[in-house]
């Protein structure tokens, strides 16, 4: 079943349409991470489904409710169920971390001893039972964040939304609060859309990830589809890295490249110039590899070699254990499953 | 709903006066007519009187730079010793009502002055032309800018703490100090000057305190005189034409080509490193002119104030004779303040966080009526309320309509206040709160006030000071047994002995500075929570 269904949505800021006609949906205890470089129109979607934001034209269906449509909120936040993490994370400054994740269960009318059953078992969750008496600015950033997230879930909403919540805190600490993140969520079930802009958080947390760009969803799916079957050359390029080649489509399975003649699929495209994309990883150096090149340059990272065979106009990017001389000659194939044309 | 309501009241307490006095001089014996117009624009009295408010507010202008460029230079550039403790004392003279330095410095140059005895006796001056001096233009310009540089001041020195420190350090290795703050910092802060200029010609256009004492004829106390001589109140306002049309043209000005920036300053503090010369004698020299403008601004002033009181019971006196005014004045800007800060706090919410177009339009609209001049508003003020209607006439003949008058002077200021300070807290704390089902009024009671506390203690602090001192506005509006201690001041200043006057003076300084030192005394007290930790995270 899903938990939030996303139609259409469009939203209008200034005279600008930031986010154009988008459409998803997530099922129940899935993490969609919304993926896109900055002013893409990600965390304006978030808000329309927080109902911070009206969307313009579209609706927004939580829990098989309708919760905003056209210029309207149909429902109130109240109604929505939902819990919220900030890219600040906003916790309160002037209230303790006790009060701070108290706040939503106020809301929601529980009682005393209630609300401190509640507050005690979510600290516990994020392993924060010592801190129920601090002020948020005596914690660090991790524990802000643990803080914050333990707020968003305390009411046990139907959906949570993660707004960037890793941008503001230092790589090493990042993976660990990753590894909550994604703990907290498998251990709880909870039906989460997290906006980010780093591909990693994306990879490693999703379940699903709408790629975004200039306002629209140019892809929804799972991560393994994203990386190796990229719908466009924009999430080719995006995600990952790419070799993006300039090249002349002469038939249905003819491909004129700087390099020689490529014999693959082309998937309809029409003949003439064109650019062609594929992986690194799809570059395999092989004694009787199709084609001939030049090692031009050669770097070392995380171990292996990074090498990059110059052709006519550019160079072919790869990876590889072994060594090879710059200079050298090599002969390499290119896999054609997945290759992409623009 | 709440924030409607409150818009409205500030519609209803400055914009409303100020549009009923222009619709109603425009009409007389029942017709639309311009004959109140005519005769100020074509008479000879009238050009002079304007020509005067031009001069008064441009040599004051000029001064003002004279002394608030430097000092704002030498607080943010150099190691001055006790930088501190002489930017406060700057400060007093803006804080305490212009009268009350324009008193003490008539009280030295007058003609039984003791400077003027002194000046007369080394220098070839007579008495009578130092005396002149005092009571002409160029003495109120003088005063005026006693009261007002330090606007320029704190907007020179905000200013230069601004300044990206990496521009003048590529400057610094390979030119001198002179070549960068020539051709680098002064280009740099130069909008920054020109707009506080620009405020300051608007205040001094408006101010009435000074000219009034000093018996200068300007547009401000032409429309007094209109107003209470000769019941003119027609004329009255189509002398504040020429006033209100020169400060909201240049206020559109400072906002359309300096985006407003010269009124932010309030209640901010600069974000990021500042470079300090560390050259001894520019040291030495900020040591200089600095002390020479705290002795002037400062000492002079109020030392002339406590040694013309002369004895002690001469406060005694001054009490007695001040009693009820004293009340008045406690009771009245507690209200003012209470009001000012209430109603600001909501106006400054409204145009800080509503996400609209309507918001960018409030900001510089409310600011114009800042500059209104108080005799103004006193003035439409009495013409909305004096009617026999019910509630008009209940408000008319009570403190009610000074409060309004506060409100209707004041209420840009704290508004503005309020809105610098919820400038600084981000939006996301309350929509943390929105998001989890709150109601407004449950995140207003629980996230926004307690994360204001401490800009509603500074705009209500601010305000009362304000008040406290209000005399343009509060001489035309206050019903009788309503006066407050600047109207009793100026009441008595005519028939009392000096020493009375000096003493009563030297109360109104004490009522306005003890908030004053509240307020620092509370900036500290939150400073020290902050740095402690158990306060806002920024």
């Amino acid at each position: 079943m899903n938990v939030l269904e996303v139609k259409h949505a469009l939203k209008i800021l200034g005279k600008k349409e930031v986010v154009r006609g988008v459409s998803f949906e997530v099922e129940r205890g899935q993490l969609l991470a919304i993926l896109g470089p900055s002013g893409c129109g990600k965390t304006t979607t978030l808000r329309m489904i927080a109902g911070l934001e009206i969307p313009d034209y579209g609706e927004i269906w939580i829990a098989g409710a309708l919760a905003s449509r056209s210029q309207k909120i149909v429902i109130s936040q109240k109604e929505r169920h939902i819990g919220m993490v900030f890219q600040d994370l906003a916790l309160w400054p002037h209230m303790t971390v006790y009060k701070n994740i108290e706040f939503g269960l106020k809301t929601i009318g529980l009682t005393r001893a209630e609300r401190q059953k509640r507050i005690e078992a979510v600290l516990g969750k994020v392993n924060m039972q010592k801190y129920a008496n601090d002020y948020p600015a005596r914690l660090s950033g991790g524990q802000q964040q643990l803080i914050a997230i333990a707020r968003a879930i305390v009411t046990e909403p139907k959906l949570l939304l993660m707004d960037e919540p890793l941008s503001n805190i230092d790589m090493q600490l990042r993976d660990e609060i990753r590894k909550e993140i994604k703990r907290i969520q498998q251990e709880t079930g909870i039906t989460t859309v997290y906006v980010t802009h780093d591909q990693e958080d994306a990879f490693l947390l999703a379940d699903k990830i709408a790629v975004m760009n200039a306002g629209v969803v140019v892809q929804i799916d799972s991560p393994e589809e994203i990386y190796f079957s990229p719908g466009s050359l924009f999430v080719a390029n995006f995600i990952g890295e790419s070799n993006t080649i300039r090249v002349k489509i002469a038939d249905r399975d003819k491909v004129v490249t700087p390099w020689g003649e490529l014999s693959c699929k082309t998937n309809g495209h029409e003949t003439g110039d064109t650019f062609l994309f594929f992986r690194p990883h799809q570059v395999q150096i092989e004694q009787n590899g199709f084609y001939e090149g030049v090692i031009m340059k050669r770097e070392f990272i995380d171990g292996r070699y990074c090498y990059y065979i110059g052709i006519p106009q550019g160079e072919i990017k790869f990876y590889n254990q072994n060594f090879y001389r710059i200079g050298e000659f090599v002969r390499f194939s290119i896999k054609e499953a997945n290759l992409l044309f623009s | 709903m709440t924030l409607g309501f409150f818009f409205a009241l500030f519609l209803g307490t400055t914009f409303l006066p100020i549009v009923w006095m222009f619709g109603s001089s425009l009409y007389e014996d029942g017709r639309f007519s311009f004959v109140y117009y005519r005769d100020i624009f074509f008479t000879q009295r009238y050009v002079r009187v304007i020509f005067n408010s031009l001069i008064l507010a441009s040599i004051t202008t000029a001064l003002s730079s004279l002394a608030g460029v430097p000092t704002g230079f030498f607080l943010a550039k150099t190691n001055l010793p006790l930088k501190n403790v002489f930017k406060i004392c700057f400060l007093i003279p803006f804080i305490i009502p212009s009268y009350i330095v324009g008193i003490a410095w008539a009280n030295l140059l007058g003609r039984t002055g003791f400077l003027n005895a002194l000046l007369s006796q080394y220098t070839p001056l007579s008495p009578e032309s130092i005396s002149n001096f005092m009571y002409s233009l160029y003495g109120a310009s003088f005063i005026l800018s006693i009261n007002l540089f330090p606007v320029i001041m704190l907007m020179t020195e905000y200013a230069l703490k601004n300044v990206n420190p990496r521009l003048e350090e590529s400057g610094l290795i390979g030119g001198s100090i002179f070549q960068v703050i020539r051709q680098i910092t002064l280009p740099l802060i130069a909008p920054a000057i020109l707009s506080s200029m620009m405020i300051v010609f608007v205040l001094s256009l408006s101010e009435f305190g000074i000219p009034s004492l000093l018996q200068i004829n300007v547009l401000t106390t032409q429309i007094f005189t209109q107003f209470s001589a000769f019941y003119n109140e027609k004329a009255a306002t189509a002398i504040a034409f020429p006033l209100i049309a020169t400060t909201i043209m240049l206020m559109i000005v400072e906002q359309v080509y300096f985006r407003g920036k010269s009124f932010e300053i309030l209640g901010r503090r600069a974000s990021h490193g500042t470079i300090r010369y560390q050259e001894r004698w520019l040291t030495v020299i900020g040591i200089l002119f600095c002390a020479f403008i705290f002795i002037l601004c400062v000492v002079v002033p109020l030392t002339t104030l406590m040694v013309g009181s002369k004895t002690v019971s001469a406060y005694y006196d001054a009490f007695n004779l001040a009693k009820n005014g004293i009340k008045n004045t406690i009771l009245y800007g507690s209200l003012g303040a209470t009001f000012l800060t209430v109603v600001g706090f909501f106006l400054g919410y409204l145009s800080e966080k509503i996400q609209s177009k309507l918001r960018n339009s409030i900001a510089p609209f409310i600011w114009l009526f800042f500059a209104v001049p108080a005799t103004v508003i006193g003035v439409g003020l009495i013409k909305i309320c004096n009617r026999p209607e019910g509630i008009f006439q209940f408000i008319y003949g009570s403190l009610w309509i000074i409060i309004l008058g506060y409100g209707a002077r004041f209420l840009p200021l704290s508004s503005r206040i309020m809105a610098n300070y919820f400038k600084q807290v981000s939006n996301s704390t309350e929509e943390a709160g929105i998001v989890m089902g709150a109601s407004w009024f449950r995140i207003l009671k629980k996230i926004i006030v307690p994360l204001q506390g401490y800009g509603i203690v500074a705009a209500w602090l601010i305000s009362f000071m304000f008040c406290v001192g209000e005399l343009g506005t509060t001489i035309l509006v206050y019903p009788p047994g309503h006066e407050t201690l600047p109207i009793t001041l100026f009441t008595v200043m005519v028939n009392s002995p000096a020493n009375i006057v000096s003493a009563l003076s030297i109360i109104i300084v004490g009522m306005t500075l003890l908030p004053l030192g509240i307020f620092l005394a509370t900036t500290r007290y939150f400073l020290t929570m902050e740095a402690k930790g158990s306060r806002v995270l920024r």
